[in-house]
């Protein structure tokens, strides 16, 4: 039920007649130590998408990617990749090209070696290997380091030269195993703009998986998030920030507060207080929930200032200010819920900055603190 | 900061284990350069003449040769069997792991005159006493642990992508062995395969209990002349058995880099 509004939401921008080019059904993996590492996953991606699976180490997002390679076989469930099962295909039938974790370039093969590798082994024309493999070395902009051996290459030249090997044989689908995991955050960014150019060049359908939230919303068309095997949502980076599915995206994606209570009419109630909220999705009065609020989306000022248009108005006091360059996070003590709640504040070279213990007054409209159902 | 007296002591220490540790090449290596008729050190007077005649003494030739075939045929064993179970060990998860960590552990642990006394009776059963073959074999037996370690110490150092991204790349299973896996492993498949060329080349123990007066190895006809008289053409003797190890060195630091074979240990 909730996968369908997912993936209608995840097409939208997508054309329309175009066949996915993969298909997860339905797919488990039990390794037999009691909780499956993926539980019932499905989803559909279409040609050209790029989509980041995304979730914290152990969330199964790792094990569905490499059953998609083939090196794992589903407990139960199917995958389809252009439209034909694959289940009993063996990972070097399958048209898909990996940029692995480390890399695993092969050490004792020059750079366009390595590259050449797979044309050699999926049995290209020789004479066409060189040009092909210049061109890619072009494309991942190595020209003229195609005799270096995988060693004498920086960190970032050899995820160049994994991403040309897992490419140069124009694969149906790019698998990306967290290879970005290792860099410096400098480089990390940098290459995660330029696997979307070569991505965006190739236009070729492309998985990636990352526990790095910031990764997924600027490189991804569509993104999944799943945790203990679970497909919590799926969906567009945009949609994903704006309307997450259930608590756990809420947290995930983003910076949040949460509040715990009772759900209300038009509300989260706790200790006396009303806060003005959404509900989201069964959620129906008198059920225990949680409120998560974005830190971005509560507006501050001083006390006497009225915050007009806001349903929500709490007075606080500010307990730390954390300076993030181009941003303050305020952490803001509020008495009336016994707790803090957390404050962006962009702009930080205004005059309007608030020092440690400055009193101020809090407010969020009502759609910006969406109600979700407790969960333990 | 070092002080003075601490530097005099380190390079005390250092001095003494350098004098140490070369002593018995210096005193080998001099000592085939005398002159005389028996052997000493230091040398009385210089001459090649100890060399001129191991180069002419046809007993050992022929025993040279006879060890040049014990190591062929123990690297020819040895080096396909130690490599496929080297990689197994580093790349797969063995049920019976336990069980062949203690048989690397057999080469320190057993005494060399326990497994040569079984070979002999093995081979003599069998009737094949007299030929080189059991001793080409028994030395491959008895030093594949060598081997083993050295191409699992290569192997563990791999990605374990690796085969993966061969498979990925579109290579089969026997592919991926023949263009990845074993070409990453080769610094440990050369140094293994080094060690136990030399191993089998010095072999003493077991090659006595297994030879007759046909088939002695190189060590071998050394140790009879021994029991005889003591004469420098043995100095001579153990200068090539030196040379021989130095250009294993040489060959292995050319091919893989000595870095690779001091950290496999």
């Amino acid at each position: 039920m909730l996968e369908e509004t997912q993936s209608s939401a995840a097409a939208v921008g997508a054309p329309a007649h175009a066949p996915p080019t993969v298909r997860v059904r339905e797919v488990s993996m039990d390794f037999g130590t009691g909780s499956k590492a993926v539980d019932r996953a499905s989803f559909d991606l279409s040609l050209g998408r790029f989509l980041t699976i995304l979730g914290p180490s152990g969330s199964g997002k790792t094990t569905l990617l490499r059953m998609i390679a083939g090196f794992q076989r589903p407990t139960s469930g199917h995958i389809l990749i252009g439209g034909k099962p694959v289940d009993a295909v063996p990972p070097d039938r399958r048209s898909i090209g990996m940029v692995f974790q480390k890399l695993a370039l092969f050490p004792h093969m020059t750079a366009a070696e390595n590259i050449a590798f797979p044309l050699k082994m999926r049995r290209f024309d020789p004479a066409f290997i060189p040009t092909r493999v210049r061109r890619f070395l072009e494309l991942v902009r190595l020209d003229g380091y195609g005799n270096r051996r995988i060693h004498e290459l920086s960190g970032g030249q050899q995820q160049r030269i994994a991403i040309a090997r897992a490419l140069v044989f124009e694969p149906a689908l790019l698998l990306l195993d967290e290879p970005l995991a290792a860099l410096d955050r400098k480089l990390r960014e940098e290459m995660q703009l330029e696997f979307r150019r070569i991505q965006k060049e190739l236009g070729v359908t492309t998985i990636n998986v990352t526990h790095d939230q910031r990764e997924a919303l600027v490189v991804s068309d569509e993104i999944i998030i799943m945790d203990g095997g679970f497909i919590h949502q799926h969906a567009s980076p945009a949609l994903m920030y704006r309307s997450p599915a259930d608590e756990f995206v809420a947290r995930f994606i983003g910076v949040s507060s949460l509040i715990e209570g009772t759900a209300t009419v038009g509300g989260l109630m706790l200790a006396g207080v009303t806060l003005a909220g959404s509900l989201s999705g069964s959620l129906q009065p008198g059920m225990a929930a949680r409120g998560v609020v974005r830190a971005e989306q509560v507006r501050i000022a001083r006390p006497e200032v009225s915050l007009a248009g806001c349903e929500t108005v709490l007075l606080g006091t500010i307990a730390d200010v954390i300076f993030e360059g181009e941003r303050l996070l305020y952490v803001v003590e509020v008495p009336a819920l016994s707790q803090n709640i957390l404050v962006y504040h962009h702009d930080p070279e205004s005059a309007a900055v608030f020092a440690t213990d400055a009193p101020v007054s809090l407010g969020w409209r009502a759609r910006d603190m969406i109600v979700f159902e407790a969960r333990p | 900061m070092i002080s003075a007296s601490q530097r005099f002591w380190f390079w005390a220490i250092v001095w003494v284990s350098v004098v140490t540790l070369s002593a018995p090449t210096v005193v080998v290596l001099g000592a085939s350069f005398t002159a005389g008729n028996i052997i000493a050190f230091p040398p009385e007077g210089l001459s090649l003449r100890w060399y001129e005649k191991i180069a002419l003494a046809r007993d050992l030739q022929q025993a040279f040769l006879r060890s040049l075939i014990v190591s062929s045929i123990c690297m020819l064993i040895a080096v396909p069997a130690g490599t496929l179970a080297g990689i197994a060990l580093a790349r797969y998860q063995l049920r019976c792991f336990n069980g062949v960590q203690m048989y690397l552990l057999l080469p320190f642990t057993i005494p060399l005159i326990g497994s040569g006394i079984g070979l002999m009776m093995m081979f003599g059963r069998l009737g094949a006493l007299g030929s080189l073959w059991p001793v080409g074999f028994a030395c491959a037996v008895i030093n594949l642990p060598f081997i083993i370690w050295s191409v699992s110490a290569s192997a563990a150092q791999l990605d374990p992508d690796l085969e993966h991204a061969a498979a990925n790349c579109g290579a089969g299973r026997v592919q991926t062995f023949l263009y990845v896996t074993l070409p990453a492993v080769m610094p440990g498949v050369i140094t293994g395969s080094l060690l136990m060329f030399i191993l089998a080349m010095n072999e003493f123990l077991v090659s006595l209990l297994l030879v007759d007066a046909r088939t002695v190895t190189l060590p071998v006809q050394i140790y009879n002349s021994i029991r005889s008289i003591i004469t420098p053409d043995l100095a001579a003797v153990s200068v090539v058995f030196i040379v021989m190890a130095a250009l294993a060195i040489a060959f292995l630091d050319r091919l893989v880099g000595l870095e690779i074979f001091l950290k496999s240990k």
